[in-house]
């Protein structure tokens, strides 16, 4: 089936959209997003330097139809969310959002009501818009670079005025392979220097929050880890007062194993784990930075 | 200034995972019912836009009769009147076109808010849906919103930080949750004066549905058997996690 790809040029979200597109054609085209190289093989490459979606609406409808595209992949972040719906009414298309699965014979498996149900469609029109979730596809390994050519575009109804990266500290959560995520069982945003002091000592460690803390004010957006914030796949996963709302365990749901630090027995993140530890995390986390710096 | 902002009705998104049942693919009726969880940070946001530009706010709605009483609270919260386009369709095209219609069928509208996604479907579609159908620009994870000599300014949250844009004219704008949008709780005489503000109904528009086959919805079961570690000895409680994180090739 022919297959668009239409994606930032940032590697590991490529890789990924990649991967699914395997499901449908050998090699997919692309409309890459932003400025520098295009990494990976493809059949054709465009380009556009215009990062924001709804200037792209226009262009995007026109190439998908000139081209005759079956398939169009997305990520499922805020670039391909700004696309996602307006493509679909443009193209008169059936859109699924947000997919965690697609099986041999393009059955499409996306998540309902938080991740606490799994729902399964079969298209039965082209073109089919998809958008798929970070973390769920093992992202390509983008052998080489492609030329590109440029896409055209028409006037901008929203203009780009300024783009602020929130540096975060130590490693993104997205390659970690500890995270240490507090929630509003925390307590204050003081007392995320001790999840941050444990997640540093750990070679790929990095902290995390939830929805919870995140909109106490206690740590930024960038941090939040969920269903709408970031989808995390680390080997070990620390939720440190953190109660498990199924929001936030549709963001985890890679995680190969999760150790869950909690006062209240019947939290549901002990659901999720695999180690369990009720308690203050006061008197727990202390303790696992003096065992992990005994160790180092 | 006339702001609109989308609102569903959703089944308790709270009820743990333990606990949920479906019943026909969907969520079990017996579940209390609730405005979504972000359509709330974008009526918190709606209200707070029109206090602060002295504008008013309708809320729209698709879904049932029975919503009315739910929806109760975004006037509660602030909003000056509520249009309910009344229909039971969970497909993302209809519930659009409906809310559409409805939109067009105010005399001028400024700017349009919706929460990032439903708490229920999940999907994040319509309201990129609706933009498109009434022809405005959509503009999705959007955490501030100021206007300054007819000109919009927004902030967008992505994955790597904040984005400002600029627009004239209306946008749809999806809201996403940060600690300037928490949803204010309404005091008792607002819940009072919410029963006396408008609520209008629309019957649906008929519209054709997205060419999908939902071959079904299930509850995925959970595998993990939490094994819960002694803490009568922090110290040896530490040691123990960490021997049996790397004795599992954790770490």
């Amino acid at each position: 089936m022919k297959t668009l790809i239409v994606e930032i040029i940032e590697p590991k979200r490529l890789g990924e959209l990649v991967t699914a597109s395997r499901k449908f054609c050998d090699q997919p085209d692309i409309v890459a997003v932003g400025s520098g190289q295009l990494q990976g093989s493809y059949g054709q490459s465009y380009q556009t330097e215009l990062v924001v979606g709804s200037n792209l609406v226009l262009p995007l409808v026109n190439l998908i139809k000139d081209n005759g595209y079956e398939v169009v992949l997305l990520s499922a972040t805020t670039f391909g969310t700004s696309l996602a719906g307006p493509l679909a009414v443009g193209l008169s298309a059936p859109v699924i959002s947000e997919v965690t699965g697609i099986t041999d014979d393009r059955i499409i498996e996306t998540p309902m009501y938080g991740g606490k149900a799994l729902a399964r469609y079969k298209a039965n029109c082209k073109p089919l818009i998809l958008t798929i979730r970070r973390k769920y596809f093992e992202s390509d390994m983008l052998d080489g670079t492609a030329a590109t050519v440029p896409l055209g575009i028409g006037p901008e109804a929203v203009n780009l005025v300024g783009e602020q990266e929130e540096k975060a500290e130590g490693i993104p959560l997205e390659d970690a392979e500890v995270i240490v995520t507090g929630g509003r069982g925390v307590g204050s945003p003081d007392n995320f220097s001790l999840l941050r002091e444990m997640a540093h000592l750990f070679a790929k460690g990095a902290v995390g929050a939830s929805r919870g803390a995140v909109d106490e004010g206690w740590a930024p957006p960038s941090l939040q880890i969920g269903q709408t914030g970031k989808i995390v796949a680390p080997a070990v996963y620390f939720a440190v007062g953190v109660s498990g709302a199924s929001q936030h365990l549709a963001g985890i749901v890679n995680s190969k194993c999760v150790v869950a630090i909690n006062k209240d027995e019947e939290a549901n993140i002990f659901n999720r784990a695999r180690f369990g530890i009720v308690c203050d995390y006061k008197k727990a986390v202390p303790e696992i930075i003096r065992a992990l710096k005994e160790e180092a | 200034m006339h702001i609109v902002a989308l609102a569903k009705v959703v089944p308790d998104y709270e009820v743990p995972s333990g606990d949920f049942e479906l019943a026909n693919n969907r969520a079990h009726a017996r579940y209390k019912r609730m405005i979504g969880l972000y359509d709330e940070n974008a009526l918190e946001t709606g209200v707070q836009l029109k206090e602060k530009y002295s504008g008013t706010l309708t809320v729209i709605s698709y879904g049932t009769e029975d919503d009315v009483p739910v929806l109760r609270k975004a006037l509660a919260m602030g909003a000056d009147k509520l249009l309910l386009v009344t229909g039971k369709s969970d497909d993302a095209f209809v519930s659009a076109a409906n809310l559409k219609m409805a939109v067009q069928k105010l005399e001028h509208v400024d700017l349009i808010l919706a929460g990032q996604q439903s708490a229920d479907m999940d999907r994040g579609l319509v309201h990129g849906m609706v933009a498109q159908m009434l022809g405005h620009p959509f503009i999705p994870q959007v955490s501030s919103i100021e206007h300054d000599s007819g000109q919009w300014k927004v902030d967008q949250i992505t994955e790597t930080g904040v984005r400002k844009l600029a627009f004239t004219g209306t946008a749809l704008l999806s809201i996403t949750s940060v600690p300037g949008n928490i949803p204010r709780i309404p005091a008792v005489r607002d819940i009072f004066a919410a029963k006396k503000k408008p609520v209008d109904k629309l019957a649906p528009e008929g519209c054709g549905q997205m060419d999908l086959t939902e071959l079904s919805v299930e509850i995925p079961k959970l595998t993990s058997i939490c094994e819960f570690l002694p803490v009568d000895d922090f110290s040896s409680m530490a040691k123990t996690l960490l021997r049996k994180l790397k004795e599992e090739r954790y770490i």
